[in-house]
């Protein structure tokens, strides 16, 4: 199996972390995986991407096209939504994202990630809601690997431990909700 | 090998498995992309004290470059870690490193240069590394890992071939090897580095036996011309010795040879692959030694079409082109700035070359 992602937000919502904890998971899982970041010289506002192959054999680290796409932001869908595979699926945080995207794909999730980080009490909770959701459409990726890594992940800062498996499970049970 | 693979960065794997190999002395200057590995011995400075490390942020990469060959004369293993604008800075060193016969380990992680340039993944430091990038007739063995377990076996081994050699040796990476984060198994502890008054070289006390002194001074044309023969020596020895490369699918007879190194050749030979999934005769020659160029994978592949790939205007198709006897079958593929084609993109490249 071969599976390619990429996701891409701005600096400081938390995208490489998201794709990390995810990648830590899937290599539990037995799978080969490499995790590409690409960001600019800025601390915050930059553009942040990441391309993401879980596989059985060493692949390249760099996608021609991702099955999953996730975008935090109207820029990054716009950058890159040329990397679409016509049978992937493109999630998209509804709250900033208002235009359309450009490219055929096989499906289009709208999912208010801020609005329910928000409600969750802490907006920077986005990229593990995000996190959750994505799971969706990864079944070789096992969700309590993922609850596991996400706290190893905040595992210096364990106040925060709850709050994050709690904004995982919440995109969790919106994705299976949704169509 | 301890069995367990760990998800881990380029950097910090390669800083881990330098530690593991005895390098116990980091000095750098910070610089993207390589500042975790100085980050790294910091950390393992303070939180494994039992590891015995020295950690030193230099004031410049020219110094952090001479601590190295002030730790080798003193027989200990070092080494820094830098991109292209600390690399030039650090080329006096390395000129002097090779002359006097010190071993040594340097990273270099290219990034987009010239100058400040970018800190994206580019391969434009190719000609620098391997042809001797300070003054006069040197070279420098440089490996270039594709994967980040080549990455640690290489970041190990290299120490033990810059005491072999006594030359400094230059491992080499790039941004996207860097930051690339993916499965490894680290490499254990290992035991084989001699003490420092058994190691070549060495200045550790003249105590009951003669005064010994490094110098690279020349004392006349003569004496000089000398000194630089048995340079050449040492150089001819590592080219005879070093030349390291894969090959991909070259057993199939194919029509194009795609020639890709360090972590861009694995995009290339996922390009490859698709194009032998288009009904392309494809196969692919990776050199893992940059110097001394592996010239010998080339021998008895006349009459095939070569497409070199790389991320710079075209450095390593002047070694392809040497290494054939036809140079009108060389073609070349490059990307600058900082942009990593896809393995798609490499595919609609060799659909391009003519098969005569």
């Amino acid at each position: 199996m071969k599976l390619e992602l990429l996701f891409s937000g701005i600096g400081g919502q938390g995208v490489m972390l998201l794709g990390e904890t995810l990648c830590a998971a899937a290599i539990r899982a037995g799978k080969k995986v490499t995790f590409s970041p690409f960001y600019g010289q800025e601390k915050r506002g930059g553009r942040t991407m990441c391309n993401i192959v879980v596989s059985d054999e060493m692949e390249s680290p760099i996608i021609s096209e991702a099955k999953v796409m996730l975008f935090m932001d109207e820029r990054s869908l716009q950058d890159y939504e040329y990397m679409m595979a016509e049978d992937g699926v493109m999630i998209l945080n509804s709250d900033t994202i208002d235009i359309e995207p450009t490219v055929k794909c096989a499906k289009v999730d709208r999912v208010p990630i801020y609005t329910m980080a928000q409600e969750l009490g802490n907006a920077k909770t986005m990229n593990m809601v995000a996190l959750g959701y994505v799971l969706k459409y990864l079944p070789e990726i096992d969700y309590n690997l993922v609850i596991e890594e996400v706290e190893k992940a905040f595992a210096r800062k364990a106040k925060l431990i709850p709050l994050n498996v709690k904004a995982v499970e919440t995109g969790y049970a919106a994705a299976q909700k949704a169509e | 090998m301890s069995k367990e693979a760990v998800f881990m960065q380029g950097n910090q794997a390669m800083a881990e498995a330098a530690i593991r190999g005895g390098c116990k002395m980091f000095f750098g200057y910070p610089i993207t992309p390589s500042s975790e590995v100085p980050e790294y011995y910091a950390r393992v400075m303070v939180e494994r004290p039992e590891e015995n490390i020295t950690y030193i942020q230099a004031e410049t990469e020219c110094s952090a470059f001479n601590m190295i060959a002030g730790a080798a004369a003193a027989g200990h293993r070092s080494m820094t870690a830098t991109a292209g604008p600390g690399f030039s800075l650090g080329q006096e060193a390395m000129s002097y490193m090779s002359a006097a016969g010190l071993p040594g380990v340097v990273v270099q992680i290219m990034r987009p240069g010239p100058a400040d340039g970018e800190i994206l993944p580019a391969q434009g430091d190719y000609f620098q590394i391997t042809r001797g990038g300070g003054h006069g007739d040197y070279y420098t063995l440089a490996l270039a890992p594709w994967s980040i377990q080549e990455l640690v076996e290489i970041m190990q081994e290299s120490f033990v071939l810059a005491e072999k050699y006594n030359n400094p040796v230059v491992v080499v990476s790039d941004a996207m090897l860097a930051k690339l984060r993916e499965s490894v198994v680290l490499p254990d502890y290992t035991d084989n580095e001699a003490a420092p008054e058994e190691k070549h070289n060495t200045l550790t006390g003249a105590k009951g036996r003669k005064r010994h002194l490094i110098t690279t001074c020349g004392f006349g044309a003569v004496q000089w011309n000398q000194f630089n023969n048995d340079l050449q020596k040492k150089y001819a020895e590592i080219a005879a010795n070093e030349k390291r490369y894969e090959s991909y699918f070259m057993d199939e007879d194919p029509d194009i040879v795609v020639v890709a190194f360090g972590a861009y050749s694995r995009v290339c030979l996922s390009g490859v692959k698709m194009a032998r999934e288009a009904g392309l005769k494809v196969g692919m020659i990776r050199p893992i030694s940059l110097w001394p160029f592996p010239d010998n994978a080339f021998e008895g592949l006349d009459g095939k079409q070569f497409l070199v790939c790389e991320l710079n205007a075209g450095q390593m198709v002047q070694d392809v082109k040497l290494s054939v006897k036809n140079k009108d079958d060389v073609h070349f593929f490059g990307m600058l700035g900082g942009i990593v084609p896809t393995p798609k993109e490499i595919c609609a490249e060799i659909q391009k070359v003519e098969v005569k």
